[in-house]
């Protein structure tokens, strides 16, 4: 019956058509494409790229990415204006600037603040005992020690 | 001892800085930066006739554009608020329909069944929509006269609000009723 119905739809042409289908670029351009692409965030799509999504929405943006790859724009020329329109948002990688370096730099800071931390615990209890040997170490010339040891030796 | 405290402490205030931005947001909800902006020019053919249409025609004049595909379900049951609107509201305020990512066969063949009232726009290579930022269909923006973009609404209408966002792009339209 599902197989009735799709087929009826497509005979129809009841489905997202694809009008946008344009003069295909050379490998190299249509390389460059989808290497933009996929670091354009697909908008109605869960963490997927516009090259790596199906949708209609993905479909036409990469399709303009591809004209204005066609028009000679530059990687950077071209995510701009994405940006200009959805803000960095619309960038899986955010920029590094401004207060985009917290998300860079965060993992690793937080890596390296863990590592000090175990090393600092790890090597505390000796540092500790270090610390604390001479205390135990009496002096000679304490009064007290002096008088036991009088006692204990006779 | 006091400067790991201090790391720890810039640690935590930097988090909390992180969760105070993302907090309160829906993660899905895609920015739209074109708000309060000039709409992007547009040069376009109407559908029925294919004559050309430009945005420089609407020039001083307050406007609707209805994003839509003859594939969209929810298209299709916004199409009747559309048209309520251009009804009720046609005479302040233009109304277009503008086809996404569609086919001018499939949507005539989608607007034969039933009554359309405003023009609709034929979009080729949805280059308008993505001037516009688009995110899918059905997207309706609201201009102003002075050519300003003054909302744009994600997904379908209803009357109520309709109404009031023309009101927004055309003050003297308070009377209408949804």
């Amino acid at each position: 019956m599902i197989a009735l119905a799709l087929a009826t739809a497509l005979l129809l042409g009841d489905y997202a058509p694809q009008p946008m289908a344009s003069d295909t670029l050379s490998p190299e351009q249509e390389a460059r494409v989808q290497h933009i692409g996929a670091q354009i965030r697909c908008p109605i799509c869960q963490g997927l790229s516009i090259a790596a999504s199906g949708s209609a929405p993905a479909r036409v943006e990469l399709e303009r990415v591809r004209e204005m790859v066609r028009e000679g724009k530059t990687d950077q020329e071209i995510k701009d204006f994405f940006v200009a329109r959805y803000g960095d948002w619309v960038l899986l990688s955010p920029r590094a600037e401004g207060a985009n370096w917290i998300v860079w730099l965060g993992p690793a800071l937080l890596l390296l603040i863990g590592g000090i931390t175990i090393a600092r615990t790890l090597r505390g209890p000796k540092a500790a005992t270090a610390a604390a040997a001479p205390a135990t170490a009496a002096p000679a010339d304490d009064e007290f020690l002096r008088r036991v040891r009088e006692e204990v030796d006779g | 001892m006091r400067t790991w405290l201090s790391v720890t402490g810039l640690g935590c205030l930097v988090l909390m800085v992180v969760l105070y931005k993302g907090f309160g947001k829906d993660p899905h909800e895609v920015p739209f930066l074109l708000q309060g902006k000039p709409a992007p020019a547009f040069q376009v053919t109407d559908l029925m006739t294919g004559a050309p249409f430009t945005s420089e025609q609407l020039r001083g004049q307050p406007y609707v554009l209805n994003f839509w595909a003859s594939w969209c379900e929810p298209c299709e049951s916004e199409h009747p608020t559309i048209e309520w609107g251009a009804r009720a509201f046609g005479d302040r305020v233009h109304f277009f329909g503008v086809l996404y990512g569609d086919t001018a066969e499939n949507a005539k063949k989608n607007l034969a069944q039933r009554s359309v009232s405003f023009p609709q726009l034929m979009d080729p290579h949805s280059r308008m929509a993505l001037d516009f930022a688009t995110t899918g269909v059905p997207e309706t923006y609201f201009v102003d006269a002075s050519g300003v973009i003054v909302h744009k609404y994600v997904g379908p209408l209803d009357r109520r609000t309709l109404a009031y966002l023309v009101q927004q792009i055309a003050p003297s339209t308070a009377e209408a009723r949804p």
